[in-house]
């Protein structure tokens, strides 16, 4: 029992009044924002980041994990009920969740979102709980060559599996990069592209650039768009799917479940990705798949599923081996910087109170959310009428004012706007922030630990595959690597003959 | 938890709007630089670095018991950068009028200067130290797989040895560069960004040795999982009594870190007198001694003139062993 023992007491860090308080909060806002077109988690947590300075650490992450899977929900809501997509995560269950609220089931569709939403939740963080120390008792064996090949492999998977273009991607984690290769060089104490300023030398912080970039880039972009006034929703009745729904979803569910972890553990998966691959499958797997789009319950229930456990399962990289695997974990790994933690493989042994106080909390979260996600409905259609000329200014205010707070630095304000223009002009050319970001964390790691492990191993580059770990790293690096090539050499040997009928596939498909 | 004002902090600005109160009317008889009025409003304390760091925790417990005896609240302010010379230069450019003190780290002035370029370099003259803090040790540990248990080990092995630093310009490059040099070993260095994933290398046996500081090291020294070689120190510490010494072992290079209070020059005498006075009462608090031994910090509570000569002495002596030895602390440029 020697391994339960350190989850149990999770749950006394869990219980703890303030922490469920700021449970209660974190999933509160997370719900809210949720509701709000445009107001990610990510931009949320970066604009709170300097509000959890001054808590206990435990708390603070539960508090910023509250919000990321508390928006999860609150996306579901407003697709269901406005058609109005909350978060990226949520676009899919648009397609059956508002067709199912026009045959006035929308009660029907928002319990299955919201059971879907647990058990998926639910699923993924037991599957943490056993994942987790396993990856653990590696531990000590992850040395600067080990961390060299994750973050290779983290920062081409962050830009090839990512949505939109893929050149845009690279593009944009080469700029990641870049930035961070700025400050003193820790091998030799020259500066680089400090242009003699002290506040540069030790490189950018990541804060500010994610303030920025998803905090303000996101609240000017948004201002760009006219907020169409909310519909009075469809009534919400009958929240308890019947049998028939739920024999109907079960399947959606279970599937989703398994998606989703995957994919949320991938680095540059999550739950966007995790949902609309759940719609794929669904609709693949249908037997009458004209049934999708016309209000097919397993097209809201497997999705809704699949990005819930896609968000929890995210956690599992940053908190085993300190590898943050999408933007908003890019954000928690800062959050748990500034309180002076760094997650590694390390943090389950030094610090189980933290680990196993934020993997349980969720549970918490997950049990809170399904109870309050209904009833809340009707005060967060009237949320969606405040107009953005009203939000806008106070979240930017909030956003400078929390900026200058972490290191007392005009400087930081100065590079929040900086990079808020960054992020607003990324945004409006379709460049998708997330890779520059998660290249930025990454970039820093891979050279300090490439430089390092060179050094250890005495300049030669073979050491890398002397030791196992790096060494499968690196071959699923080259396998990943050269996977796109050689499908689309397969691709274009079989292409030449059945040309014909791809093209008619692809025209029924549209 | 400090998320609502606590009653401490209601006290603090409780206090600090009667002074202000008490001041105003002090000004129609004498002027605003009165310095017999000091401390006027909240007193700073700014620290070179990250909140959680032991410079950090240092300046809170100091400033926990100074801001009773100064009967004003002593904030300590967080402004991390460039080793701590950010923070070092702005105070020093504040009004020398006692309100804005620095909690300063020895290294800054006797060893980043070997590694940076003149203009970084920060100058113990541009302040009036108050009052010296206390000594940080630095202890050499060796890995398990290395089977070093001993400095003899090491200097016997006749081998290359890797040995993780806590980063460019710090003391544990500058103890272990030199004293690779002084055994005559040959020795690769390799950089961490602090000492935690230093430690963490030589547990993980990524690199054979590793210079930290004492408190950081002490639990897995304990727990057997590295061997304490010697301490840079010039005499053994008390927390560590059987590791013998750089000195003992026939190497001359004291290094540890010091830490001392500092107030932007030309503060007037009253004032550093005021200020003295309060600290020396925290000092000599049982709240502050605790502190100290809980993370493992030797007392070296002297004056202010003496910081300035004993570090300016290190400076001098770092720089003839560097010289010496042709050693480039910034490394392999």
């Amino acid at each position: 029992m020697d391994f339960l023992n350190p989850v149990i007491n999770g749950f006394a860090v869990v219980l703890e009044p303030m922490n469920l308080l700021y449970c209660l909060i974190g999933v509160v806002i997370g719900m809210l924002i949720g509701v709000l077109p445009g107001l990610g988690p990510a931009a949320t947590i970066a604009i709170l980041l300097p509000l959890t300075y001054n808590v206990e650490p435990v708390t603070a992450i539960i508090m910023l994990a509250g919000i990321f899977y508390g928006a999860q929900y609150g996306g579901t809501i407003t697709s269901v009920l406005l058609r109005l997509p909350g978060e990226a995560s949520s676009v899919v269950t648009v397609f059956d969740g508002y067709q199912m609220a026009k045959q006035g089931r929308a009660g029907t569709a928002l319990g299955l979102a919201s059971i879907g939403s647990f058990i998926g939740g639910t699923a993924s963080i037991i599957g943490l709980t056993f994942l987790a120390p396993i990856v653990a008792s590696f531990a000590l064996d992850f040395g600067p060559a080990e961390y060299t090949a994750l973050a290779l492999l983290g920062i081409l998977l962050v830009a090839t599996i990512s949505s939109g273009s893929k050149t845009k991607a690279l593009i944009a984690a080469a700029l990641g990069l870049l930035l961070a290769t700025v400050g003193r060089d820790i091998f030799t104490g020259e500066n680089r592209f400090t242009f003699g300023s002290l506040e540069l030398a030790d490189g950018i912080d990541f804060v500010p650039i994610a303030m920025g970039i998803f905090g303000l880039g996101e609240i000017m972009y948004n201002l760009e768009e006219r907020h169409r006034a909310a519909k009075a929703p469809s009534a919400v009745a009958n929240v308890w799917p019947s049998r028939g729904d739920l024999k109907q979803a079960s399947g959606a569910i279970g599937r989703g479940s398994v998606l989703g972890f995957f994919l949320g553990i991938l680095p540059g998966g999550g739950a966007t990705i995790a949902s609309m691959a759940s719609y794929a499958m669904e609709k693949k797997r249908a037997k009458q798949p004209e049934r999708f789009g016309k209000g097919a319950p397993e097209g809201v229930a497997g999705p809704e599923t699949a990005n819930n456990a896609a968000a929890t399962s995210s956690f599992i990289p940053l908190l085993t081996l300190g590898i943050p695997a999408n933007a908003t974990m890019a954000l928690m790994f800062g959050a748990l910087l500034i309180q002076g933690v760094t997650p590694g493989p390390q943090l389950v042994e030094q610090d189980p109170g933290l680990f196993w106080g934020v993997v349980n909390s969720m549970y918490i979260g997950n049990i809170l959310l399904l109870i309050m996600s209904l009833p809340l409905v009707g005060i967060f259609v009237k949320i969606l009428r405040v107009r953005a000329a009203i939000l806008a200014p106070i979240t930017a205010l909030i956003t400078l004012l929390g900026a200058y707070t972490i290191n007392n630095s005009m400087f930081d304000v100065t590079l929040v706007v900086v990079f808020g223009i960054v992020g607003y002009l990324m945004k409006k050319f379709g460049f998708e922030p997330g890779p520059l970001v998660l290249a930025f964390v990454l970039g820093s790691l891979l050279e300090s630990s490439l430089r390092r492990a060179l050094l250890v191993f005495g300049g030669d580059p073979l050491g890398f595959f002397g030791r196992p770990i790096s060494a499968t790293l690196l071959i699923v690096f080259v396998l990943v690597a050269a996977l796109p090539g050689i499908r689309s050499a397969l691709a274009k040997r079989k292409a030449t003959v059945p040309a014909r009928t791809a093209a008619t596939e692809i025209k029924e498909k549209v | 938890m400090m998320h609502f004002p606590t009653r401490r902090a209601v006290l603090g600005a409780a206090s600090a709007i009667t002074l202000l109160a008490m001041t105003a009317c002090g000004n129609v008889s004498g002027g605003s630089s009165d310095s017999s009025k000091y401390p006027n409003g909240p007193v700073n304390l700014t620290v070179g670095q990250a909140p959680g760091g032991s410079t950090d925790l240092i300046a809170r417990a100091i400033s926990e018991g100074a801001a009773k005896t100064l009967g004003a609240p002593m904030p300590v302010v967080n402004k991390p950068g460039a080793n701590g010379a950010l923070a070092s230069k702005e105070v020093a450019g504040k009004p020398a009028d006692g309100q804005n003190l620095l909690l300063i780290n020895a290294s800054l002035i006797t060893i980043t200067p070997l590694a940076v370029t003149q203009d970084e370099a920060v100058n113990i003259d541009d302040y009036d130290v108050i009052s010296g803090l206390s000594q940080d040790d630095y202890v050499l540990v060796a890995s398990e797989k290395s089977g070093f248990k001993s400095i003899k080990d090491v200097t016997s092995a006749g081998r290359n040895v890797t040995y993780g630093t806590t980063g460019v310009g710090t003391g544990s490059q500058l103890a272990q560069t030199v004293l690779f040099k002084q055994a005559n070993v040959k020795g690769t260095d390799v950089p961490f960004d602090s000492g935690k994933p230093a430690l963490t290398a030589v547990l993980g046996n990524q690199v054979e040795l590793a210079t930290i500081q004492l408190g950081e090291a002490m639990p897995q020294i304990q727990a057997g999982k590295v061997a304490p070689l010697l301490v840079f120190s010039e005499e053994r510490n008390s927390f560590l009594p059987d590791t013998p010494t750089a000195k003992e072992s026939g190497y001359d290079v004291p290094v540890a870190q010091y830490r001392a209070i500092a107030a932007p020059k030309g503060t007037p005498q009253e004032v550093k007198d005021k200020l003295l006075s309060a600290i020396q009462d925290t000092l000599k608090s049982d709240a502050y001694k605790e502190f100290n031994k809980k993370n493992m910090l030797t007392p070296k509570e002297i004056s202010g003139e003496e910081v300035v000569t004993q570090w300016k002495d290190y400076a001098a002596k770092y720089k003839a062993l560097v010289e010496k030895y042709d050693i480039s602390l910034a490394g392999n440029k």
